[in-house]
């Protein structure tokens, strides 16, 4: 299921800072990490992926850095900046004052959100 | 093909080479091409996307599934985090010039080889044209110190020879009696130099002579101590004071306080000083700056020489000031002064005779001095024309580069636009930085200026009498300056500006290499190429014409000197020689001279030729022949000199004899002509044994010689007459004496002949003959090396600027370049192909060059001398020397595009 391109816009930059946290990825493994753990829900059209790391890249909250790869191959790698990280914190608390609101609204019940 | 298809079909083909299946080579071709990003930028998307599907690919998924996955949108990267204001409308104006000028300093630092280059190239332009500004600024802008300047008036005396002649002693006091009733003062200054020794050393200073009246005249107040007044200028040779220049206070006395009240060792004499002049007061004559004021009755005494100053009709070397009473009017002035000279003239005196007359001009009507003014408007708005060509090539430069800049900055503009920036606040950016560039050229040129003026201030010229110019940068030269600086930065950065933030153009953001803005701006550049090659043009032009006139000048013979030989002027004091024992040391020193080694000849004269200061002439008539009414008999050039003056100057004795020791004292009176008086007064007969007369004096003509140069090179022959020494005397005479040796040594040890002989003799000049006839080749040198050097400044940022375009245009068309290449097509035929453009622009460049330049040379002609204004070799070498360096500026990018392996050239940037 994909959802509508208003939401996705909001959830895209905090969703692929989120990824990053953990490790620097190339453009191929986010699309994967996208599709595999967030089933497929944020899997954004793959096009829409690398214009969103270039303006990540262009705002300084994240970083690209091209490597080779064993096989000789390069590829750009993306990692958090420092404001990156700060950027992610806060957008996290954004999301988690959202929840709330939403929860309390009743529009969404915390018990059913596992499938 | 358009660009574009070139462009995605280029990708496709890159990405094809890395392995990818067609579909997905095409389609990433597709989206970067689309995504209309910045080469290098572009590049790298590229590879990420490549790598992107390798990865899929390697994965095992099909490339249908992969494209599918993919989606098929826009890469073009959304607006990034904005490196420069946002522009909001409401903004107040201050912060908002503040925040503008912020960022204008930012993007000049971003791009420091640009912003160097642009603040030197404007250092050199906008300094040549403030030194310009600084020097007319000193002759012509600043105001006088005199109180009440619009009551004062300059008195000159007009006559046929000389509509402007400085007046005499006598003369002055005449023009007093007579015009009591308009005139409240009338005063009177002349040039003076003396000896000063001061502990143990010697040294010569410039001063003025002033009347009593002088500086009551003028109304101005004294620094320290006292001015000269009435009191001071009563008998003479009886009043030893002097008032202190300011500036010589300075350098003498280290501006001592307690200076008044000391005396100064003048001529041998010592001179009680009484006070010192203010600062603001720089003599009479602009650009001569005296460094002592004395009284009138001790002309003699200062300037000792061969007639009595304050008596004689004919030393016409008094500079005449008036103040008008309260109700009187130039009118009346001029009514008062014609009685004088009626009265002069009904008196039967000389030079009143032949219907001279007063002339009257306001004071703040005359620059320096009428004859030399009608020259300063001419050279000043020569000199500003030249120096506003170059600055003019400068601009050129800069805008032309800033359009190409423009072009990378499209992005920007085009961002800001659409985030709602007005068009008016993105050009106020835009300009700000331009603006920016200016002042800080400004600035440096004022350093360039400061340096320029101190080199001509410090430059040993060998000028006649030293000149100080004031070429501090007061408030109207800063004045000018900023706003010069002001006007190079609006004018360089408007174009490329109002181009730049045209959002027609700007909002092109996608399609990189749409057509329409770049061809207008290819155009603009090949405005500015036009212009900047007209320009060189036009400064070429006009040095070649001094260069020429230079070496006119440098042609003529003036007659005499041509020998390497040194000069001495010397002054034998009259209080210590008597007429026959000034004759008699006079060829002692002569003798002392002749036994120098190396000396062949010496010749003595009491008026070297070509000495710009002291030029005088004489009235001769025939006997027996009354000339008609208001006229009288032929003037001539005079000099006296001794035996042996012709051989060792180098003059040809065409007829006749030298003086000889038979014409003494006691023998009949002698004369030799230079041969264009023969002409004039016995043409087609024997001149030797005719008779003239000078005076009472009736001379026999003896000899004829050769017309020599007597006032200046230019001159038409000028008709000239020699009296024997031994009959006329003469206490200050210049020694020439012709060497095999070095001019200038000779010279010297001429001065230590002449200083073992009496140490009491004043030297006044010391030089080689080249050191003397230099004087008069000055101004053409000068011109010509000035003109030159900015002619040249210009043509080497022409040339710059046209190798910029040539560039600029080649790197466009490289691609077309490759496939021509790649198709068959020979290098050298490139060559040309690229070329092209450049060689037209040359060529209309130089078409409005020449038209400019006839404009030019019309103006200028009166400047030149010895060649048209139209000069055929200048207009035809010049254009074809700039064709030569504008073909290499425009070969040499045109022949590196050529060389280009084809594969590289397709894959340059379109």
């Amino acid at each position: 299921m994909r959802i509508e391109r208003e939401l996705m816009r909001g959830a895209g930059p905090v969703t692929v800072l989120r990824l990053l946290r953990q490790r620097e990825m190339y453009g191929y493994q986010l699309v994967q990490s996208l599709s595999s753990r967030a089933d497929g829900v944020l899997a954004m059209g793959q096009s829409t992926l690398y214009p969103l790391l270039y303006s990540l890249e262009a705002k300084g909250l994240i970083k690209g850095q091209w490597r080779e790869l064993p096989s000789g191959r390069k590829r750009k790698y993306y990692g958090l900046t420092a404001k990156g990280k700060a950027r992610l914190k806060a957008e996290q608390a954004q999301w988690r004052r959202l929840l709330r609101a939403m929860t309390s609204l009743g529009l969404l019940d915390p018990s059913r959100l596992e499938p | 093909m358009s660009d574009p298809d070139l462009d995605r079909l280029e990708l496709e083909h890159l990405a094809l080479r890395r392995g990818l299946p067609r579909e997905i080579a095409s389609a990433i071709g597709r989206m970067v091409s689309r995504a209309g990003l910045m080469p290098a930028r572009r590049d790298e998307v590229l590879e990420e996307l490549i790598a992107h599907f390798e990865d899929g690919l390697a994965s095992g998924r099909p490339p249908a599934e992969l494209l599918a996955a993919f989606g098929d949108a826009s890469l073009a990267p959304p607006p990034p985090a904005l490196p420069f204001p946002v522009p909001r409308r409401g903004d107040r104006i201050v912060p908002r010039l503040i925040q503008d000028l912020r960022y204008a300093a930012r993007r000049l630092r971003a791009s420091p080889g640009f912003t160097l280059v642009a603040v030197l190239s404007l250092a050199l332009g906008l300094g040549a044209t403030t030194a310009v500004f600084s020097l007319i600024n000193a002759v012509i802008l600043r105001p006088t110190s005199v109180a009440a300047p619009e009551r004062v008036v300059d008195i000159y005396e007009t006559s046929k020879a000389y509509p402007y002649n400085a007046t005499t002693n006598p003369d002055l006091a005449d023009l007093r009696r007579g015009t009591t009733r308009v005139f409240s003062e009338v005063a009177g200054t002349r040039f003076t130099m003396a000896q000063v020794t001061r502990d143990g050393g010697v040294s010569r200073v410039m001063g003025e002579v002033v009347t009593g009246s002088y500086f009551p005249l003028l109304q101005i107040a004294p620094a320290l101590g006292r001015l000269l007044g009435p009191e001071d200028d009563v008998a003479p040779g009886a009043h030893a004071v002097v008032v202190l220049g300011n500036g010589y206070w300075h350098r003498a006395f280290a501006a001592d306080p307690a200076v008044v009240g000391k005396t100064i060792q003048l001529n041998g004499r010592a001179y009680s000083i009484v006070g010192v002049v203010r600062e603001d007061y720089q003599g009479n004559t602009r650009g001569v700056v005296p460094d002592f004021y004395a009284p009138m009755m001790m002309v003699n005494q200062l300037s000792p020489g061969n007639t009595d100053v304050l008596q004689a009709r004919g030393e016409h070397g008094l500079f005449a000031k008036a103040r008008l009473r309260p109700g009187a009017t130039l009118a009346g002035a001029r009514a008062a002064a014609t009685g004088v000279a009626a009265e002069l003239k009904r008196q039967g005196i000389d030079d009143w005779v032949n219907g001279t007359s007063f002339t009257i001009l306001p004071t703040a009507d005359v620059i320096i001095f009428p004859g030399v003014d009608r020259m300063l408007y001419p050279v000043a708005g020569f000199l500003l024309t030249i120096v506003g060509l170059v600055l003019l090539v400068v601009c050129a430069n800069l805008a032309s580069f800033l359009l190409a800049r423009g072009l990378d900055r499209r992005k920007e503009i085009a961002v800001r636009l659409a985030l709602g920036a007005t068009r008016q606040r993105l050009l106020s950016q835009l300009l700000t930085e331009t603006v920016l560039l200016g002042l800080l050229g400004g600035a440096g040129g004022l350093l360039f200026a400061t340096l320029i003026a101190r080199v001509l201030t410090t430059t040993n010229l060998p000028l006649p009498v030293p000149l100080t110019l004031d070429l501090t940068l007061d408030g109207r030269v800063l004045l000018f300056a900023t706003a010069v600086s002001l006007a190079a930065g609006a004018l360089f950065g408007l174009v490329p500006a109002l181009r730049t933030s045209n959002p027609r153009i700007a909002s092109t953001l996608r399609d990189e290499s749409a057509g329409g803005g770049q061809r207008g701006r290819l155009a603009m550049r090949h405005g500015l190429v036009v212009a900047q090659i007209a320009a060189s043009l036009v400064l070429l032009i006009a040095a070649g014409l001094f260069v020429r006139s230079m070496r006119a000048v440098e042609a003529v013979d003036p007659g005499f000197g041509r020998e390497p030989s040194g000069i001495l002027e010397v002054v034998f004091p009259p209080s210590r020689y008597a007429d026959a024992s000034a004759l008699l040391a006079e060829r002692e020193l002569a003798g002392r001279i002749r036994r120098l080694p190396g000396v062949t000849a010496v010749g003595m004269i009491d008026n070297l030729p070509l000495n710009l200061l002291n030029q005088q002439d004489t009235e001769l008539g025939l006997p027996g022949v009354v000339a008609p009414e208001g006229q009288g008999g032929v003037t001539a050039d005079y000099a006296v000199v001794d035996t042996g003056y012709f051989a060792a100057a180098g003059v040809r004795l065409l007829e006749g004899r030298d003086f000889g020791p038979g014409d003494g004292a006691d023998a009949p009176g002698v004369a030799i002509v230079n041969q264009q008086l023969a002409r004039r007064l016995w043409l087609g007969k024997r001149a030797v044994g005719q008779r003239v007369t000078r005076g009472k004096r009736i001379l026999e003509v003896v000899g004829v010689v050769a017309t020599t140069k007597i006032r200046s090179l230019g001159e038409d022959p000028r008709t000239g007459v020699y009296v024997a020494l031994a009959q006329a005397g003469a206490s200050g005479l210049w020694y020439v004496a012709r060497t095999t040796g070095d001019a200038e040594q000779t010279a010297s040890a001429m001065l230590r002949a002449a200083q073992d002989l009496d140490p009491e003799l004043i030297p006044i000049a010391v030089r080689s003959m080249d050191r003397h006839l230099g004087v008069v080749r000055l101004p053409m040198r000068m011109a010509a090396l000035v003109v030159t050097a900015l002619a040249m400044l210009a043509v080497v940022l022409a040339a710059i600027g046209l190798y910029g375009t040539v560039s600029y245009a080649v790197a466009q068309r490289t691609r077309e370049v490759g496939i021509r290449l790649a198709l068959g097509a020979d290098s050298p035929a490139m060559v040309r192909m690229l070329m092209g453009g450049g060689v037209r622009l040359v060529a209309w460049g130089s078409l409005t060059g020449l038209a400019l330049s006839l404009l030019l040379a019309r103006l200028i002609s009166r400047l030149l001398f010895g060649v048209g204004a139209f000069d055929p070799a200048t207009f035809v070498a010049v254009p074809v020397l700039l064709l030569v360096v504008a073909s290499v500026a425009a070969w040499l990018p045109a022949r590196r595009a050529s060389r280009v392996a084809p594969t590289e050239a397709l894959r340059a940037e379109g």
